[in-house]
């Protein structure tokens, strides 16, 4: 039976409330665990095939130009060598941004970027092909390249529809009691996720089935079939593990497009597999921003003017551009407010969604402003915030669906011991260090994607669930168990997933914090309509079922499903946003609190320990919701000291392109950190009653370590990472 | 039909491999993953950056059979003669129970997207063999090299502590004397020659055959812990063959500590330079922890690092400090030099054709004697230095004596600053010396700005670690304590 819900009103009661199996919510193990902790997980790279052939991507050695050959003659002798596929038309210029129902921009003659791919060797051998690759032949024009941000960031254009404007911002900030103007600078971010992009494309019969590392497989069905032309049914895409994704992996990229059209052409297996360079260089980045905040207050620490204008850099026609003030438009109040996007173009590589876009880097910069302004009022910067929570969204007046953001900043001072901080900067000294604390405020904004699912239980009480969604490391596959188990009454372990394959039910796929929620409400209608099934069959009410270990019950009756059910059940659940999305501020909020030490010698940062508190609605697995919130709070330690992918500004190239150079925090880098989960329910946002958890822990982290630093050392940095050279030269006398 | 003598051979997980033929510059992730097909050994970097990688490697040592980790994508199959190679699959049957390690990290859920997962699982696996029920601070050591985008590592870390069961019923230790026996079978006692012409592995018997192999083959490059030269092939491409392996050489091994003086062979590797060096000078302990990753410290050399004269290794600076010397070795010929003096230029170091690296031997530090050793990098680890000072004074009667300092990072190679010491020999050891002798560090160096550091902050930075040296001999400096769970 196929069911489907639209979220135009509130649900009254989920059956998460009612279920009582104690299921969902606790803190259950990975229930993939086992295969990936034996290596026995199957990674895209990893399938075989009979006469699987190795491609190798062809990288421009230039930013700019154009490609008037590829000599394959050049290479044709090497051993091993199969053969060149250049399909200059065919080809990406970049990947796909997430969610997109088309193509992303092909064709390869012209070079944007340094590293473009422009061509596939095909070999008999990996090394064979990586041979090819490096010797190949390229007959070059090269261009001028933009590759200089500072010098052009002022022809940053307005990104259409970006601007959102209030009041009289001038006249605010000039009757303001206190005001900040300041600029604050990120730089590009890799995702870095550790397994680098690879496929495996398999052409058979008219159909193609990519094997790929993809985080959104429905609509990367539809841009890899709009790229080679062929029909989504065409199309399949499996990728069952996904070795982290980060937002690197929301569309499709060169890689699957190359290995799809080499198979095509050659009727035999090809895998393409970047190299750790190469997914630097030619997937995508988190574009660097410049951030203007003006700010205004009135004597008592109320925001009379709220400002916050981006400007980020992408290659011609992509209209992505990081949008930093996301959560500053709802975060807190202030009369007079004004919004907007600028994007630079430049001949470097695609701008796109990294984890959290827009908050990652925007909170970096709003919640130190607002530090700065608690500094300037002579006030506690949590009490600053408490004081301008909005009691509405305060441009379009809309309510909160649910928000816990007071409580988070209430009970996360509390717990810090943040009340014994002194004000002053630079007043602790342990030994060579300076010790200071911060604080920021978290939030991140809920959203629902149209999702599928199809869950069949059978007679012997166990059952399968069946979704494109993928889990690219964030607990999908549990907490769909898990839900599953909860409302059908039957332990995690008689429920196998599959996921990750678009022969399923399209899904929302992973990103945006919306997968376990989306697809999570989907798989909860499905068995809602199963329960309701059994309740036909036995000629009862719904709401007086209850399954539970294998057994349906009512009033006194008990009896096995193997008695009520003659076949397999099957029932396919849709959810679908609705005008609950329209009518209510979703959004799952928190507040971080760090200390850390500054070397007075070295300009060194230590973090020492971090405590975030969140709230965002039903916590559905407390295992995976504390590793998610570990592992965002751990991008904002990166984002805030040592996370800077540096182009070349001579000729366009990534000059740190491998993880060596990268600098993704090491462990010595986090300390003890610490997450506490308020209890919420969201019953605005789906029947889970759970808000999005995936990007919410990086939001404001990098933040609050910047805040610490300051009253360690009394130094501000409004240029990321803060880095030790940013420091040294400001440092109070050793 | 391959010819034992004339192969190489170890054992992998059960199997014995006999290779007479392969490519000379192939990778043991490579023939993990390609030819045995065993995939669960993963690449991330193929640079030794990320551990994901990592398996174990057990190699005879004067103490018995060894294992430790090693990063796969740069070690070279034609180093792996006479050793076990054990991998993720080894330690449990699929469908099987796990093993207390993998069962700990389930259960605290230290993996999430999986893919760095089998390299901390072997890493903690090499922790657990040797250490039981490790200490924070042993967990953290052991991670060093792994890095892991998803987690936020205390999970790992809580699952680290956690690891139930003694290793006694491990078969690894269980059955160490036997594979131990197996091993020494298969030790080669002739060199070994696979391959032809460039694409050449060669395995000497001894150190005198590494010499004689070296003069016949003078452009060859020899490699021992292959942390650096692995990058040179799976990189840079660089076509470097033929190979010269000598990590296997027992006599490269030795350590010796007398008459003042310790003795490393060129093939010791970090981890087994730490335990003679580092126990005799303290003060190197803080350096010696944050040398690459445990994988990187158990292939990589002393000998090496010095041999390859990069201006930012972070041996040379303090073993220049402590006065040590290197010594070259040609056929039978030997010389040996002041550390300082092998670093000529950038790149270019007093080494001759058919010349290699023998030992290199470290006076201990008298007694009374100050060392300090400071390693400044962006990242907490895992990260090159942006630079590194040794300091090293001796103060009689109040007054400096003498004075070595050595610093990385601040020219085109490892450098004494001779400007700063002359500023300090004479006078007293006081705040008011050490601000006077500050301007002389612009004598002594006018560093380059790179991604890693300005030129502006690694000169103020080296004028403050002279600062900070001065303050922990006054017992005026702490090292901050970061606080964990």
């Amino acid at each position: 039976m196929d069911v489907s819900l639209k979220m135009d009103e509130p649900v009254a009661e989920s059956l998460l409330d009612t279920t009582n199996q104690n299921i969902v919510s606790q803190p259950v193990d990975r229930v993939e665990g086992p295969l990936k902790v034996s290596g026995t997980a199957r990674y895209s790279a990893e399938y075989k095939f009979p006469g699987l052939l190795h491609g190798v991507l062809v990288s421009a050695p230039m930013g700019k130009g154009r490609i008037l050959k590829i000599d394959a003659g050049s290479i044709e002798k090497l051993p091993g060598i199969v053969t060149v596929i250049t399909d200059y038309d065919t080809f990406l210029r970049n990947p796909a941004q997430g969610q997109d129902e088309e193509a992303p921009e092909q064709g390869v003659r012209d070079v944007s970027y340094f590293g473009q791919p422009v061509a596939l060797v095909v070999g008999e051998s990996f090394e064979a092909a990586r041979h090819g690759a490096q010797r190949i032949a390229l007959d070059m024009r090269p261009d001028e390249g933009r590759f200089d941000f500072a010098a052009r960031k002022h022809m940053a254009e307005p990104k259409k529809r970006s601007r959102k404007a209030q009041g009289d911002l001038d006249a605010a900030l000039a009757a303001a009691h206190a005001t900040i103007d300041a600029i604050w600078t990120t730089p590009s971010q890799t995702s870095a996720a550790m397994e680098p992009h690879a496929g495996i494309a398999v052409w058979e019969d008219n159909k193609l089935t990519l094997y790929g590392s993809y985080q959104m497989l429905a609509s990367d069905r539809l841009q890899l079939a709009d790229a080679l032309g062929l029909k989504p049914e065409q199309v399949r895409i499996v990728a069952r593990y996904v070795g982290g994704g980060f937002g690197g992996k929301l569309g499709i990229s060169a890689e699957s497009v190359a290995a799809a059209v080499a198979a095509m052409r050659l009727n035999r297996p090809v895998r393409v597999v970047m190299t750790r360079q190469q997914v630097t260089e030619a997937t995508v980045r988190r574009s660097n921003t410049e951030q203007r905040i003006r700010l205004g207050a009135d004597a008592e620490g109320r925001l009379t003017a709220v400002a916050h204008e981006t400007i980020t850099a992408n290659l011609d026609r992509s209209s992505f551009s990081e949008p930093a003030s996301a959560s500053t438009q709802f975060l807190y109040g202030g009369q007079a407010r004004l919004f907007l996007n600028s994007i630079v173009r430049m001949d470097q590589l695609l701008s796109a969604s990294m984890r959290a876009p827009g908050e990652a880097v925007g909170m970096l910069a709003l919640e130190c402003a607002m530090d700065e302004l608690a500094e300037t009022l002579g006030m506690d910067p949590v009490a600053l915030r408490l004081r301008n929570i909005p009691a509405r969204h305060p441009m379009d007046g809309l309510p909160f669906s649910s928000r816990s953001l007071a409580e988070c900043l209430e009970i996360g001072a509390r717990d810090f011991g943040w009340s014994d901080r002194d004000p002053r900067p630079a007043q602790r000294r342990e030994g060579d260090w300076w010790i200071g604390v911060g604080m920021a405020a978290a939030a991140r904004s809920n959203m629902l994607i149209k999702s599928s699912a199809r869950v069949m239980l059978a007679p012997d009480g166990t059952a399968v669930v069946e979704t494109d969604l993928t889990d690219i490391g964030t607990g999908s596959y549990t907490i769909l168990a898990q839900i599953t188990a909860e409302l059908l009454g039957l332990p995690v372990s008689s429920v196998e997933v599959r996921l990750g394959d678009t022969d399923f039910p399209p899904s929302s796929g992973s990103g945006g914090s919306f997968g376990a929620a989306s697809a999570g409400s989907s798989v909860y209608l499905a068995c809602e309509s199963l329960r309701q099934e059994i309740a036909e069959k036995l000629g009862i009410a719904p709401k007086d079922l209850v399954l539970t270990e294998g057994m349906a019950r009512h009033g006194n009756v008990s009896r096995p499903l193997h008695e009520i059910l003659s076949g397999p059940l099957t029932a396919i659940g849709t959810i679908e946003p609705g005008e609950m999305e329209e009518k209510f501020v979703q959004a799952g909020f928190g507040a971080h609190f760090c200390e850390v030490g500054v070397n007075a010698h070295s300009g060194e940062v230590r973090v020492r320990r971090m405590e975030s508190t969140f709230a965002a609605g039903r916590i559905l697995n407390e295992k995976t919701a504390t590793s998610q919130c570990l592992g965002g709070m751990v991008f904002g330690i990166g984002a805030a000291l040592t996370e800077d992918l540096m182009h070349d500004p001579r000729n366009g190239a990534i000059v740190n392109h491998d993880l060596a150079e990268y600098h993704v925090p090491v462990n010595a880098d986090i300390p003890a950190l610490k997450v506490r989960f308020l209890e919420e329910r969201d019953e605005k946002a789906n029947p889970l009653f759970a808000k999005g958890i995936g990007e919410l822990g990086i939001s404001g982290a990098g933040a609050a370590v910047a805040n610490a630093i300051y009253n360690a050392c009394g130094v501000r940095v409004r240029d990321y990472p803060i880095t030790l050279d940013k420091l040294i030269e400001k440092l109070p006398p050793a | 039909m391959t010819d034992p003598a004339n192969a190489i051979r170890f054992i992998l997980n059960d199997a014995e491999i006999a290779l007479d033929t392969l490519p000379a510059t192939q990778t043991l992730l490579d023939f993990l993953r390609l030819d045995r097909r065993l995939r669960g050994t993963k690449e991330g970097c193929a640079e030794g950056d990320c551990g994901a990688c990592t398996v174990l490697v057990g190699r005879l040592t004067e103490a018995g059979l060894v294992y430790e980790p090693v990063n796969a994508c740069i070690r070279f199959t034609g180093s792996l003669n006479a050793t076990h190679v054990v991998t993720i699959e080894h330690l449990s049957v699929p469908n099987g129970p796990l093993h207390p390690v993998q069962q700990a990290m389930v259960d605290h859920h230290g993996s999430q997207c999986g893919f760095c997962t089998p390299g901390f699982v072997m890493a903690l696996y090499a922790l657990w063999m040797g250490t039981p029920q490790p200490s924070r601070t042993e967990v953290e050591k052991a991670l060093q090299g792994n890095l892991c985008r998803c987690t936020g590592y205390a999970p790992i870390i809580r699952a680290a502590q956690a690891v139930a069961g003694e290793p006694g019923a491990d078969p690894l230790v269980a059955h160490r004397q036997a594979m131990a026996d197996r091993l020494a079978g298969l030790r080669n006692t002739d060199r070994i020659e696979v391959g032809s012409g460039k694409d050449r592995v060669i395995v000497p018997a001894s150190v005198d055959d590494l010499a004689d192999a070296y003069a016949e083959n003078p452009g060859a490059t020899i490699v021992a812990g292959a942390t650096d030269v692995g990058l040179w092939v799976t990189k840079f491409m660089r076509d470097i063959g033929p190979l010269i392996f000598v990590s296997h050489l027992p006599e490269l091994h030795r350590v010796s500590d007398a008459d003042g003086v310790v003795t490393l062979g060129a093939a010791v590797s970090y981890r087994e330079a730490e335990a003679a060096l580092v126990a005799r000078i303290p003060a190197l302990s803080g350096l010696w922890n944050r040398i690459g990753g445990e994988q990187v410290r158990a292939m990589g050399t002393v000998g090496g690092n010095i041999a390859n004269g990069s201006p930012i290794g972070d041996t040379p600076p303090p073993l220049i400090a402590l006065g040590a010397t290197v010594t070259l070795r040609r056929g039978q010929e030997r010389r040996t030099l002041p550390l300082e003096d092998f670093f000529i230029a950038y790149g270019k170091q007093d080494r001759q054709q058919g010349e290699f690296v023998e030992s290199v031997a470290v006076p201990h530090l008298p007694t009374g004697e100050h060392l300090g050793c400071y390693k400044i990098a962006k990242r907490r680890e895992e990260d090159i230095s942006s630079l590194l000072g040794a300091f090293r004074v001796k103060v009689e009667a109040g007054t400096v004596t003498s004075a070595r300092i050595a610093f990385g990072g601040m020219a085109a190679t490892p450098k004494r600053a001779k400007a700063v010491e002359a500023a300090l020999v004479g006078q007293p050891w006081s705040e008011a010396t050490v601000l006077a002798a500050l301007p002389a560090f612009a004598e002594d160096f006018q560093p380059i700005t790179d991604m890693r550091a300005s030129a502006a902050y690694r000169l103020l930075v080296a004028q403050n670690l002279l600062r900070r040296f001065f303050a922990e001999t006054q017992g005026r400096a702490e090292r901050l304590v970061r606080q964990v769970a």
